[in-house]
């Protein structure tokens, strides 16, 4: 090794990896250096993960070189890369769903007394791991009663306490609100003086540019650049990453909005949300704007039946919503986009056809038979319409990258064509040019009369997308914008109960 | 490994262009599952050849003898229609249902004590009580979410001890009961029918359970449901599909199964008594993880099912021959049961992180 690698954390020499069918990284050169954190941006698809991966050692059978502190290593085996300080934040929560945070947080290490489990130092462990990312939780909490968000930050803390001296983040924040993101970043400044090598992934090029210090770009499984953050513009890193000059926002087309679709009134349920009253419109896309527990998912599960309401009533065209259940309301026509597309949004061992044909079974068959061709044809329009890639209906949803898996999401409910859908959180973890697709879905779907609400953190896309906001706040509705009205700074302002603290962005 | 990516250099973004360039994708999901199946059935042969060779080597006698092929038939055929029901239960993410040996007892008892309102009524009405243990197994799993294997071995045993109560510890004998000679001489005859002196009814019925179980699996609504409920059950049902009845369901099919292939071993051994179906349980679920259905849920086929079921009987059958115990047999079945559920475990890593 010369004396230039010496001085690197991480150097990987012409890597490469492929799956059947595809070369998901393809001889990428790839550094990075103690105390810098280096950006990794790309299109969906474009191997960022994949390259990741690679040197937490997930596969055990990639070509190329990886140098780790000037010497060369093969990173065969998870348990290889930890022991050469590797440490990995994946995009989707690796957690074990129904075991305690203080299991999570110290798996494998957890504290003995002679043969037995030291629960008291155990938890005491993970009470301060807990506070180091800014969480105020009970280590004795399994992980599925903590919300998507403090499931992340628990991810975040437990690998921070293996002391990685390279760790990886795989799209840290598509998950967190924007305070946690500001922690996230504090914590990351903290790393970075320690001198860790921080590899960050992100869609967000506003962050990259806040804290990356250097930024790489791939597409199609190969490096484009490596570029310091203060050489490069946000238009010449979009460029880099889709290989064109791109518009990046969606342009507004003209809607009309019909006659009212959804009406309700006086809906609570109790210690979650209040009395909220309201209406929307055929073709009318509403926003739902509020902080972490403004109680917005809470009142979109109960919209759909997922949990029932304790006051209060709910109408679609005029007619009151029966019955209890999720399958009752989606028959009438109330659908329902979850933020968490891991567990409850995909099958993830099944293909993308049965998935995005999973809400319409009934449907498609008759007489109990299912037919499976009568849907294919909406399958590839889908497809084609958001661009997943592969362009394959029969491949595995898991082995897609991330942004895929959320296109095929929202293509199962685009081809349930409901009444009223809710979609929460729908760009999450998608690449601007995607993002651009999916709202014009949304608003091709609007114009064809459906009722869209709109959940979402991304202040902008509320801004943008939507005709009305509702804002939300500690389970009341507490205000109502206009598109005129609607900006970003207004609704942080409101959210937060017109205090202005400067926080927002709530999940 | 060639590169079907799909470059596409000014346009990654467009599908039109993407769709073109990547046709040439491998379709995994059918291709494998496909080979599978074949694999069982080849094992299924290898295991015929074993017991050639053993006889002719003279560690067993008369393996290839038309009696014992007969013989082994009539086991596989019993063993496979508790399966072919069974295999419901496992592909909708929910194990094995531990049930089925008093499930099998008890529809033999209540058969026999209802022969003497004739032969129609006895067999519905043995069938019906096992479907609502089917029920009741369905209900508690699928809407309270009760650890499947140890709801079920509850029942087995609560069954079992209604069954040493009610009958107060006795075997009974259809023609104990007072019931017309000519519908007991029916329910002995009716399973030892051989069409062209050949094809028992059990194999008749088991190749109609195939062919039926097959084309629910795959075919129906509730195949499509039972799969993605066995795959993702939190993403099922947030499509809409109502997991909880598709679970009753398929413990209400692995119940019907189990009173068929009860009905049977009851008219075989012309008796009603607690041990008729016992040991089938784990005969059953071998068969199934042989048959390539793996205990996470949603994936495997009944035709491989049938494939574990013959394995699972040849097995048996040599054996017995050789002169193992059945103590002794029990332990090889589990030990092959470890094999394979490690097996599978351990392809499912390799092909990336399982889910499950
Ligand atoms: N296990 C797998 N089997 C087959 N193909 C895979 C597998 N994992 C990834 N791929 C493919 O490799 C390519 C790169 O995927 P990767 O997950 O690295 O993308 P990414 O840059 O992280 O995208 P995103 O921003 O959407 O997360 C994609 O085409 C993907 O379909
Ligand atoms: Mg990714």
């Amino acid at each position: 090794m010369n004396e230039e690698s010496m001085g690197l954390a991480l150097e990987m020499k012409g890597v490469r990896k492929s799956f059947p069918g595809t070369i998901a990284v393809d001889d990428v050169d790839f550094e990075v250096r103690p105390g810098e954190v280096h950006a990794l941006v790309g299109e969906n698809g474009a191997g960022k993960s994949t390259l990741m991966k690679m040197i937490a050692g997930s596969f055990d059978d990639y070509e190329g070189q990886i140098i780790v502190k000037g010497r060369e290593v093969r990173l065969h085996t998870p348990t290889i890369a930890k022991k050469f300080g590797i440490g990995m934040i994946y995009q989707e929560l690796s957690l074990a769903r129904p075991i305690s945070i203080t299991e999570n947080l110290l798996a494998g290490r957890l504290p003995r007394k002679g043969p037995f489990l030291d629960k008291r130092l155990a938890k005491r462990q993970a009470r301060s791991l807990l506070e180091g990312v800014g969480l105020d939780l009970d280590p004795d909490l399994p992980i599925e009663d903590i919300s998507q968000h403090e499931a992340q930050l628990v991810e975040i803390a437990k690998v921070l306490g293996n002391d990685p001296i390279i760790l990886v983040m795989d799209e840290p924040t598509s998950a967190l609100s924007r305070e946690e993101v500001e922690r996230l970043f504090a914590i990351i400044d903290q790393l970075r003086k320690r001198g860790i090598a921080i590899v960050y992934i992100s869609h967000h090029l506003p962050e990259i540019f806040k804290i990356a210090d250097r930024v790489t770009v791939m597409r199609d499984g190969k490096k484009i650049a490596t570029k310091p953050i203060g050489e490069v513009t946000r238009e010449e890193i979009v460029q880099m990453m889709v290989g064109r000059s791109v518009k990046e926002f969606y342009k507004r087309q003209e809607r009309t909005i019909g006659e009212a679709r959804l009406r309700v009134k006086g809906l609570s349920r109790f210690g979650f949300f209040h009395d909220v009253d309201f209406e929307a419109r055929r073709g009318e896309i509403l926003g739902i704007c509020g902080l972490s527990g403004a109680g917005r998912t809470e009142l979109a599960r109960v919209l759909v039946g997922l949990d029932r309401a304790d006051a209060g009533s709910i109408e679609v065209d005029g007619s009151p919503v029966r019955g209890s259940t999720m399958a009752e309301h989606l028959e009438q026509g109330i659908a329902y986009l979850t933020e968490d597309r891991k567990i409850e949004g995909l099958a993830l061992r099944l293909a993308v056809d049965d998935n995005i044909l999973s809400a319409i079974i009934d449907r498609l068959s008759s007489a109990s038979v299912f037919s499976k061709s009568k849907g294919m044809q909406r399958v590839r329009a889908l497809i084609g319409e958001l661009s997943i890639y592969p362009p394959d209906p029969s491949r595995t949803v898991g082995n897609l990258s991330g942004g895929n898996q959320q296109k095929v999401l929202l293509a199962k409910w685009l081809a349930s064509e409901p009444k009223v859908l809710i979609l929460d959180e729908p760009t999450r973890g998608v690449d601007i040019g995607a993002k651009m697709t999916i709202h014009s879905s949304i608003e091709k779907l609007a114009r064809q009369g459906c009722t869209v609400l709109l959940i979402s953190s991304d202040l902008p896309e509320l801004v943008g997308l939507t005709d009305r906001v509702m804002i939300m706040r500690k389970g009341h509705f507490t205000r109502e914008m206009d598109y005129g009205e609607c900006s970003e700074e207004s609704l942080l302002l409101a959210a937060n109960g017109d205090v202005g603290t400067g926080e927002g962005r709530a999940s | 490994m060639s590169d079907n990516r799909g470059p596409a250099p000014d346009g990654a973004t467009d599908g039109a262009a993407t769709a073109q360039a990547d046709t040439r994708s491998v379709k995994t999901g059918s291709l494998s599952s496909l080979v599978n199946t074949a694999g069982v059935y080849g094992i299924a042969l290898l295991f015929l050849v074993l017991g050639a060779v053993l006889q002719f080597t003279g560690a067993i006698g008369n393996f290839l003898s038309p009696q014992n092929l007969l013989n082994i038939v009539d086991a596989v055929a019993l063993v496979g229609i508790v399966a072919v029901g069974m295999s419901f239960v496992t592909y909708s993410g929910n194990y094995a249902d531990m049930s089925v040996p008093t499930t099998m007892g008890l529809t033999g008892y209540i058969c026999i004590e209802l022969l003497r309102y004739g032969f129609i009524p006895a067999i519905i009405g043995a069938i019906g009580v096992s479907l609502l243990i089917g029920v009741l197994n369905g209900f508690v799993v699928g809407k309270f979410k009760a650890n499947p294997i140890i709801w079920t071995l509850a029942v087995n045993y609560v069954t079992m001890g209604i069954i040493r109560l009610v009958w107060v510890n006795k075997q009974i004998y259809p023609d104990m009961k007072g019931s017309s000679p000519d519908v007991v001489a029916l329910f002995d005859a009716i399973y030892r029918l051989r069409f062209f002196k050949l094809i028992g009814l059990p194999l008749v019925i088991l190749i109609l359970l195939v062919v039926i179980g097959q084309f629910v699996l795959t075919k129906t609504s509730f195949g499509v449901k039972l799969k993605l409920t066995g795959s993702a059950p939190k993403a099922a049902k947030l499509s809409g599909i109502p997991i909880e009845t598709v679970i009753m369901t398929s413990f209400v099919l692995a119940a019907f199964t189990a009173a068929i292939a009860g009905l049977a071993v009851t008219s075989l051994s012309r008796v009603g008594a607690w041990y008729n179906g016992a040991g089938y349980d784990f005969k059953a679920v071998t068969a199934i993880v042989i048959g390539g259905m793996t205990l996470a849920g949603g994936r495997g086929t009944i035709l491989g099912v049938l494939g574990g079921s013959l394995i699972i009987g040849i097995l048996n059958n040599i054996m017995t021959l050789i002169g193992i115990g059945t103590f002794s047999q029990d332990m090889v079945r589990g030990a092959i049961f470890i094999l394979v559920v490690g097996i599978n475990a351990k392809s499912l890593r390799s092909l990336g992180r399982d889910d499950a």
